[in-house]
């Protein structure tokens, strides 16, 4: 009869576990083999590192990354250092000193470990992680050129949409030095990161449109409420997305705000 | 996620009988038969005649407590049930085991605080679903508050696993303060296919007595899921 079916189940009926793959550990070598390599690149670009911007202006530019890579200042290109760094390990860039001297893979590492110059480490392993997959990834807040279209009425373009060209240029001297101010970091901190866009063969820096999510670098412990809340304010409706770094290992969230729907 | 039906004619028996259309039947039928529960330090005990006892199991109320009695079935409701089936439905009388006297509901909501700290925050969480129709069950096999299914749980898998956290005073729960229990809790709930849901309780502030301080209180639904950055990349 059915109310004994009832009876029995609404106990909490196991639901059938779902198995999930999680391989991360038995990816590690046992026996000694070769490490996974990057293929050498030929065309490397070239960028030298200003310690006073904390970024470097690129010098010479190598291949399509810096379609969707770096900020147009005054027709330069700059680059902020979880770019350089990325690009440094497979490979695409050579960076040099006031001096040009090339700077190490290890020089490069030390000034993201530093913290001083607007990234630290989780930071970068987001950071990496979104970009090796193809994503577009720019840090929140900075447009990626100052000279945009300016027939559309994106809410992404911020102040430097209805200015005129000249206007721009002088702003944004201004600006890559306020870029520059962000040197101390504190990881404790839960703020808006990164402004990440989905894959895209025709993404231009002159339009690009509002992101499809803002990454949030997380703090020590999970976010409140009260903290969720206070960031999508300012978002204008983009989505948010969170990402916590463990054991270098960075793993995403969501926690989307909803109201459950009233079953009759 | 929309509800996941067990079964063919699942959603069709859904349908026909809503739950809110049930707790209505339980509702009355307790009212009817001045049914009464007696209050311990952890639950309320219900002797149920078996038309009250059909409607237990239908509704969701309770856990059936095996006797021998042949005519009378035991339950055994948590404290959320129970209050909710005394102060929200108006439908039963609970009475303490020492003095048989009932209890006025200030009184049981200041015992019932009394054995659990967070209770308050439990209640309105508990309170909160039910009244949008959502059946809601213990959530202990699962290491979460509650689970809250569409429907019975026999027509319905549960799409939600509950915990509740508190925005005021020092927030008696202690879930989710740091990475390792959120990381645990969505991995569990996905390996049972429920997404985490997580409802901040804030009171508001609020110094008064019950019942008004309960209209102080507010909710807050939010998921938390894990996202896949390798599977998301095409628009």
């Amino acid at each position: 009869m059915e109310v004994e079916d009832w009876a029995a189940s609404s106990d909490g009926t196991a639901d059938s576990d779902v198995y999930l793959q999680d391989t991360d550990d038995e990816e590690i070598q046992y026996e000694s083999g070769s490490f996974p390599k990057l293929q050498f690149r030929k065309n490397k670009s070239k960028a030298c590192w200003d310690a006073e911007m904390g970024m470097a202006e690129v010098m010479e530019k190598k291949g399509r990354i810096w379609t969707t890579m770096g900020v147009v200042r005054r027709s330069k290109t700059y680059c902020f250092i979880e770019e350089i760094l990325y690009l440094a390990q497979i490979g695409a860039l050579v960076l040099l000193d006031a001096y040009d001297t090339v700077l190490s893979l290890k020089d490069i590492c030390e000034k993201v470990a530093e913290g001083k110059n607007g990234c630290h480490w989780e930071a970068f392993e987001a950071y990496r992680h979104l970009k090796s997959l193809g994503y577009i990834v720019s840090r929140h807040g900075v447009p990626w050129t100052m000279k945009s279209v300016q027939s559309f009425s994106d809410s992404a373009c911020l102040e430097g949409i209805t200015e005129s060209n000249e206007i721009a240029d002088r702003k944004s001297e201004d600006e890559l030095s306020i870029i520059s101010l962000f040197k101390d970091l504190h990881i404790n901190e839960l703020r808006l990161g990164f402004d990440v866009y989905l894959p895209n063969s025709k993404f231009r820096k002159s339009c690009p449109g509002d992101p499809s999510f803002i990454l949030c670098l997380t703090s020590g412990q999970p976010p409140l409420r009260a903290e969720l809340e206070n960031l999508e304010k300012k978002c204008n409706g983009i989505p948010l997305k969170f990402c916590h770094v463990d054991h270098g290992r960075g793993i995403f969230f969501s926690f989307d705000k909803v109201d459950l729907p009233v079953p009759p | 996620m929309g509800p996941r039906w067990k079964g063919k004619g699942s959603e069709a028996k859904a349908l026909a009988e809503p739950m809110s259309k049930i707790v209505q039947q339980l509702q009355s039928s307790l009212i009817q038969s001045q049914t009464h529960g007696s209050l311990s330090s952890c639950s309320v005990l219900i002797e149920a005649e078996p038309e009250q006892a059909h409607l237990l199991n239908m509704a969701c109320f309770g856990r059936p407590i095996v006797t021998v009695e042949k005519d009378k079935q035991w339950y055994q409701l948590g404290f959320e049930e129970a209050f909710y089936l005394c102060y929200s439905l108006k439908c039963l009388q609970i009475v303490g085991v020492e003095d048989n006297c009932a209890k006025n509901e200030e009184e049981l909501w200041k015992y019932m605080i009394s054995k659990r700290t967070e209770f308050p925050d439990f209640y309105n969480a508990y309170s909160h679903l039910r009244m949008k129709n959502w059946a809601v069950r213990p959530g202990s096999q699962y290491g979460v508050d509650f689970v809250a299914y569409h429907h019975h749980p026999a027509l319905v898998h549960s799409e939600y696993a509950v915990i509740v956290v508190s925005e005021s005073g020092d927030n008696a729960n202690r879930r989710l303060r740091v990475w390792s229990d959120l990381e645990g809790t969505i991995r569990l709930c996905g390996s049972v296919a429920k997404t985490l849901l997580v409802l901040t309780i804030n009171s508001n502030g609020s110094d008064l007595g019950f019942p008004l301080c309960l209209e102080q209180y507010s909710i807050e639904e939010r998921t938390c899921t894990r996202w896949n950055p390798e599977q998301s990349r095409e628009e």
